[in-house]
């Protein structure tokens, strides 16, 4: 017989425990709710204010990207997939170019790779500023200090976004990949930009600190609140900032490099606790890290071409017959895999996309039980679901 | 009643309602500036007439009434949160004669007329037929009634030092001796602080604004309003913070007392001053949860207003507080 | 006490804040500066001789993921150089969709249609988001034409540039052609 694993002992992890009885009041949180992140729906089944059973229902923002790949070329594909993860588009362009390049065994110039290295740390400082000011605005309230601190992180987020806007001529859904390398080259000057916007943000991060992680109102929403055991984590396929916050120390940057990783060492951070406040903390110091990684990828920008083979003229300009690859990255919310089966000519014939933000709000069922209805979006908010992912 | 006691109430009223218009305005203004933004600018100069603008948006909505709600009670409840929360503006002296009702209960009246605004909140809960209205109007009855007890114990420590239950007569006392967050600084600034918490707990402020908390209720009891009936719930809960401040100011900062001038004058500088405060502490910090909020009631704020309450009690009998 | 001195220490950041200058603008009366590369909506140029540029290829309608662009080929003989050559009958773009991914401009072999470096773009109607041939021509005298074409997007990803400066790595070589990249 299989041993019970240690989370499933906890009285409200058993799911099989509780049936909705008659007397539980049923709530229905979202799809439109101010904090549910897009239009993710749980159903709460409470007794008082006290969750005993919540079923999550992702798909209310599903738009058939896979399927509608299947009908594109692969060239055409990374604009529409940089819609997935609306908070990172840099990072969810990247996966869907990586597995086409695997796919068509093209290789990426060095500068090409450092240069994807660099945005996509400058998009995980972005991301990572955004998830800190929409968590605190769940706990503190638009028309609070919540709103406070969103409007400081969207501030400093506008300097990346700032960055990006001069580098491709788009502040989102940039389209600067492309089969074989990047699309735009750094104008002259960016790197100075992008320091300066560096520096800010480092100097503004400890004020963040003040008023979130460090300040005990906060702390005392957060810590202690929504556990997320290690051997849970893993058996939902859970990753990203998410699992590192549990203590399992896996970041594909360092564990499988893509990019220009094997090249520039990458601090994996990690804490012991697993539950909000640990998830914080592993974010605002993983912001720190990217801040230090994305210096050192454009002080160590390399000369050389930015695509190697023909730059795009024609939509089916790459032909694969067969094959099946996966790829994957380390987006701002974990592990981002790309599942490519090739068709007969210049289109997929299946395109999965694994979104680490899909895995993160599985875990929900089994963190919620046990706590009030005010932990809930705590707990939400600290896994960063992107509902633009999850129902794709 | 008198003439005087009927102008004199009117008046209070006016001031109340347009200080608490400005106030408005001045809110958005501080919080845009706390987070580095400008601020309403486009109505009037420097934005001067959002506030009116803001109600005008208000009243040419249409009302809707959900189906299923209690349509009686779904009416009555939010003019009667205004109501109440302008109630206690009568008893706040703004001037050693500005007193439209200067009765010598005047503590216990005011928290009590503080208590009873809970009744339309839970009225409007309840008969908002919804699951995030009721739960906000439970929130707040637990939180009222247990807020309720340190305002009371702390408001009985200036009633025992000055000796009256009549608010003029305290601000009276502290005219002539000190403002009681000046001496006896022990009792005074304890009290002062446990009383801010506690009345804003009673107002629904940040940190302790879960019944209404948006982020996990919606809008908590408010939810199903529109228009101006949204409108009442939100002036109510400004009226609620603004006269708090008042009572706060008159109990414990020695209300219309100042060094020169006209007693409304300081009566209304001091207001504003320290409901700015609210404001900024209110941009400042996250909200508590609900049994947070409780345990912060009944182990600290209860315990702490006992002992002042004692400690008040012996002060009176030593030499120094005779 | 801990609890009020971190309350202070978040009021004391608030305030500090609060004396900063507003990084948000009164935004129809003040517009932020834009970088070189912004684009937003599209035009159609003329070439040097004075004749429309667009040749009617069809190159962008093909290579438009969400296939907003519609163009109708004519062949018909040059009022400026009496040469026949083919011309775009009709070309319409229809911004309700298009995703601003500038591959439409990328693919250009005459380096006809570009991008505008306006602001933004809003209207009252759907019709207004969708450019007829008279509007993109209209486009390119009345707005500022943004920075990218075709030739200087080609130019940008060359394979062979900065190859004149060799690497110490020998990944800086240009990649031998792809398995079937070829096209």
């Amino acid at each position: 017989m299989e041993a019970t694993p240690a989370w499933r002992k906890l009285p409200y992890r058993r799911l099989e425990l509780y049936e909705p009885e008659g007397d539980l009041m049923t709530l229905q949180l979202g799809p439109q709710h101010p904090s549910t992140h897009g239009v993710l729906r749980i159903k709460l089944h409470l007794d008082g204010e006290r969750i005993v059973k919540a079923v999550p229902f992702p798909g209310y923002l599903h738009r058939a990207v896979e399927k509608l790949c299947e009908q594109l070329t692969y060239v055409q594909i990374a604009p529409i997939v940089d819609k997935n993860d609306y908070v990172a588009p840099m990072t969810s362009e990247q996966a869907i170019i990586l597995a086409i390049e695997k796919l068509l065994k093209v290789e990426v110039p060095r500068r090409a790779r450092w240069l994807r290295s660099a945005l996509a740390e400058l998009q995980r400082v972005a991301s990572h500023l955004l998830w800190l000011g929409t968590m605190t605005l769940d706990l503190g309230g638009a028309l609070g200090g919540g709103g406070s601190v969103f409007v400081y992180t969207m501030r400093e987020r506008e300097l990346v976004l700032d960055l990006f806007e001069g580098l491709t001529g788009s502040r989102f859904h940039y389209n600067t990949h492309t089969v074989g390398g990047n699309r735009h080259d750094v104008p002259a000057g960016w790197a100075k930009d992008m320091h300066a916007a560096l520096d800010l943000i480092e100097k503004r991060i400890p004020e963040y600190e003040t008023l979130t992680q460090n300040n005990r109102l906060f702390v005392e929403r957060m810590r202690g609140i929504g556990v997320l055991e290690p051997e849970l984590a893993l058996e939902l396929g859970v990753t990203g900032p998410n699992l590192r916050a549990s203590g399992v120390d896996h970041d594909l940057r360092r564990d499988a490099p893509f990019h220009a990783y094997d090249e520039v060492a990458t601090n994996v951070i990690t804490a012991k606790a697993g539950d909000c406040l640990a998830r914080t903390q592993v974010r605002v110091a993983e912001m720190k890290e990217s801040v230090r990684l994305a210096r050192a990828f454009i002080d160590g920008l390399p000369e050389g071409p930015l695509v190697s083979g023909k730059p795009i003229k024609l939509p089916g300009q790459f032909k694969v017959n067969s094959g099946q690859v996966y790829a994957a990255l380390e987006s701002a919310r974990g592990e981002l895999g790309t599942f490519l089966v090739a068709g007969a000519g210049t289109s997929p014939y299946r395109l999965k996309i694994r979104p680490p933000s899909y895995h993160a709000i599985s875990a929900l069922p089994y963190l919620l039980p046990g706590h009030t209805v005010s932990d809930t979006v705590a707990i939400l908010g600290s896994l960063d679901p992107i509902m633009g992912e999850v129902d794709r | 009643m008198t003439l005087f006691a009927w102008l004199s109430s009117i008046l209070v009223a006016v001031i109340v309602l347009t200080v608490t218009a400005f106030g408005l305005w001045w809110e958005r203004k501080l919080a845009g500036r706390m987070q580095s933004r400008l601020g309403p600018t486009i109505v009037g100069p420097i934005g001067l007439f959002q506030p009116i603008a803001d109600l005008l948006k208000l009243v040419q909505k249409e009302p809707i009434i959900p189906q299923r709600a209690d349509r009686a009670l779904f009416w009555l409840a939010p003019p009667l949160t205004t109501l109440f929360a302008l109630l206690v503006a009568a008893l706040v002296p703004f001037g050693p004669k500005l007193a439209p009702a200067n009765i010598d209960v005047g503590v216990p009246l005011i928290i009590a007329l503080g208590g009873l605004a809970l009744i339309p909140v839970w009225m409007a809960g309840w008969a908002s037929h919804n699951k995030y209205a009721l739960l906000g109007a439970m929130r707040a009855v637990a939180q009222s009634v247990s807020y309720g007890v340190p305002l009371v114990l702390t408001a009985l420590v200036p009633v025992i030092l000055a000796g009256s239950m009549n608010l003029n007569s305290i601000v009276a006392w502290q005219h002539r001796h000190h403002w009681l967050v000046v001496w006896p600084v022990f009792l005074g600034l304890p009290a002062f602080i446990l009383f801010i918490l506690a009345m804003l707990a009673e107002a629904n402020r940040i940190p302790f604004d879960i019944p209404e908390a948006e982020s996990e209720l919606v809008a908590g009891v408010s939810t199903e309003y529109t228009g101006m009936h949204f409108g009442f719930i939100y002036l109510a809960e400004y009226v609620h913070t603004l006269v708090g401040s008042a009572v706060a100011s008159t109990l414990f900062l020695g209300g219309w007392d100042g060094p020169f001038g006209p007693s409304v004058l300081w009566m209304v500088l001091k207001t504003c001053l320290l409901f700015s405060v609210l404001y900024w502490l209110r941009w400042s910090l996250v909200r508590l949860r609900a049994d947070q909020l409780m345990a912060l009631a009944w182990k600290w704020l209860v315990p702490a207003g006992l002992a002042l309450v004692l400690l008040a009690a012996v002060w009176t009998q030593t030499p120094w507080g005779r | 006490m801990g609890y009020l001195l971190d309350g202070l220490k978040s009021m004391w950041t608030t305030a500090l804040n609060a004396i900063r200058p507003p990084f948000t603008q009164e935004f129809p009366k003040v517009l932020r500066p834009h970088p070189e590369r912004y684009h937003t909506s599209f035009a159609l140029l003329h070439d040097e001789t004075g004749d429309e540029a667009c040749t009617g290829c069809g190159a962008c309608a093909r290579i438009c993921p969400s296939q907003v662009i519609t163009v109708k080929l004519g062949k018909r003989e040059s009022a400026i150089t009496q040469k026949k050559r083919g011309y775009a009958d009709d070309f319409t773009l229809d911004l309700t969709a298009c995703l601003v991914c500038e591959l439409c401009v990328q693919v250009c072999p005459t380096d006809a249609i570009v991008m505008l470096k306006v602001p933004e773009l809003p209207g009252f109607r759907r019709e207004d988001l969708v450019l007829s041939m008279p509007r993109l021509y209209e486009n390119e005298k009345s707005k500022p034409l943004g920075w990218s074409n075709a030739t200087k997007l080609m130019a940008m990803q060359d394979p062979k540039a900065g190859a004149a400066k060799p690497e110490p790595s020998k990944e800086t070589a240009p990649a031998p052609a792809a398995a079937g990249a070829a096209s």
